[in-house]
């Protein structure tokens, strides 16, 4: 068995070196491919994480200019408790705010500014959630207030973005995926090609089918392999450097579970790619 | 060792290769298997080696029909029989010694074992000497000689040779023969095809004649033949 290991390891190896450049071609294809199927992957997740997380929240926030004045203030508390569009009101501080600020981005971003820059706003809730836009148009243009905005609205208008990005990511993975396939089915056709007196030879005196068929295998498995671990590192840079809004971070359970999905699916197609080679190319 | 019973074999084509062969090769016999091209010789050699099965009728080998043998067990039937050709089929790009391990190490032997056997058997061949050259290095009957040593190093029972001494000179033909016959004298049986009629005729062993498909002649000590001879 041990002999058997260093002679398949020792065959995949020096098959690899020998096409190296369609080997290169190959685990190129795999790891772009596959790079845009983790993508799309995460930012689903992400998309489904925000969504969760933004329908728990407020609906409407009126952010007040800095520049208002206590009476303006006053009056826009007021309009709010008795609209009958809204339900019912909180009014975020200063340090309220800077609190929520600081907990929704990276340290690196929050540091430039303090409590004393921060507006303040009041958090409501309409009384029918459909209202938010009324809402919104009524208290815009208020002396005082700096915006309105309502999530709910952005969020859905992002996550139809979100998915249509999605479904082109897939389907150009979905091409790649298939001419990564056709490349290593067509790198290992070559490797059987290359090494056809070895494999008639091996017949002759008596080689297992499988013992003929292994190297070959390995040769395809390992290109699916090195190609999705390219995208792996791909992926989990993309998560790690340039890290979306807080609200659509995601744990490392997630990257793992993105990672493993583009790991395995990238060894299935090398192993399918050269198991189709082997069936129509290598007569045992 | 070897028995074929009411073998026939025809090609898709509808040219018959073997028709209705009946014989026995006993353990340890030297065989001459003799006749034109077309004759059907190869087709022999690869029925037993199972590369093909027989239209109809049986071949037994070792006291097993070898028709009967999974697919998978093929690999393990040809681990018993030994195969030199014309053409020496010699891998270029390893040497004479890897050539020879490379026999043994695809059939999963450890490297003890390939390590104490090649050696030997290059000794045998008269080649210790040139283990690390390549076979482009060598002279046809070297080459020959390193294609006998990678056939017998796994001590099968049988050694086939499909016209062996086809491409080399007489000098040549005659180390290859003796080298043959060595190997006979372990008790392995040997099946050679072959065209050389002086040959045939000095040895003096076993000669079977097949004319288009048919088995002609099957004599003990026999000699090549003025008829088939002819023929070619």
């Amino acid at each position: 068995m041990r002999v058997y290991f260093r002679y398949a390891f020792r065959e995949t190896i020096s098959n690899l070196w020998r096409n190296r450049m369609m080997t290169l071609a190959a685990v190129l294809t795999v790891a772009v491919s596959l790079s845009l199927v983790g993508s799309a992957l995460l930012l689903k997740q992400s998309a489904a994480q925000a969504s969760v997380a933004w329908q728990t929240g407020t609906r409407v926030t009126v952010w007040m200019s800095p520049t208002a004045s206590q009476g303006e203030l006053d009056a826009i508390r007021t309009q709010l408790a008795d609209s009958p569009l809204v339900h019912r009101c909180v009014f975020f501080d200063q340090a309220r705010d800077y609190k929520e600020f600081l907990a929704s981005l990276p340290p690196s971003e929050t540091n430039v500014l303090t409590a004393a820059d921060m507006p303040t706003s009041f958090r409501c809730e309409p009384t029918i959630p459909a209202d938010a836009f009324i809402v919104e148009s009524t208290f815009k243009n208020q002396p005082g207030v700096y915006d309105v905005t309502a999530p709910e609205q952005q969020i859905r208008q992002m996550n139809h973005a979100i998915r249509i990005l999605q479904i082109v990511f897939l389907a150009l993975a979905g091409v790649l995926l298939l001419s990564a396939t056709v490349l290593i089915l067509n790198t290992i056709r070559m490797a059987i090609f290359a090494r056809r007196r070895e494999v008639s030879v091996m017949k002759l005196v008596g080689a297992t089918n499988w013992f003929i068929r292994i190297p070959f295998i390995t040769e395809g498995f390992i290109q699916g392999l090195l190609g999705s671990l390219v995208a792996a590192l791909a992926v989990t840079a993309l998560h790690t450097w340039y890290p979306l809004h807080n609200e659509f971070a995601l744990n490392n359970v997630a990257l793992l579970g993105t990672n493993a999905v583009v790991i395995g699916v990238g060894v299935l197609i090398g192993s399918v790619g050269s198991a189709i080679a082997i069936r129509r190319f290598l007569d045992v | 060792m070897i028995r074929f019973e009411n073998v026939g074999k025809t090609y898709p084509n509808g040219t018959p290769a073997l028709k209705d062969i009946n014989l026995d090769i006993e353990k340890g016999e030297f065989v001459f298997l003799v006749g034109a091209s077309g004759s059907g010789k190869t087709t022999f050699l690869r029925l037993l080696l199972r590369e093909e099965l027989p239209d109809s009728g049986r071949i037994l080998e070792a006291g097993r029909d070898i028709g009967e043998l999974p697919k998978w067990r093929v690999p393990y039937l040809r681990r018993n029989i030994g195969c030199v050709f014309q053409d020496f089929r010699l891998l270029p790009n390893k040497t004479v010694y890897e050539n020879v391990a490379f026999a043994l190490e695809v059939i999963g032997r450890p490297r003890s074992t390939v390590e104490s056997q090649v050696p030997q058997i290059l000794e045998l061949v008269g080649l210790a000497d040139k283990s690390n050259n390549l076979p482009s290095e060598l002279s046809g009957g070297e080459q020959q000689r390193v294609a006998v040593a990678r056939a017998f190093v796994n001590r099968p029972l049988i050694l086939l040779a499909d016209e062996p001494t086809g491409n080399l000179d007489p000098a040549n033909s005659e180390t290859i023969m003796s080298l043959l016959e060595r190997i006979n004298r372990t008790g392995t049986t040997v099946v050679m095809a072959t065209h050389d009629k002086a040959l045939v005729d000095r040895m003096r062993r076993r000669v079977i004649v097949l004319d288009k498909g048919e088995m002609v002649r099957d004599q003990v000590r026999g000699v090549y033949g003025v008829d088939e001879g002819a023929h070619r």
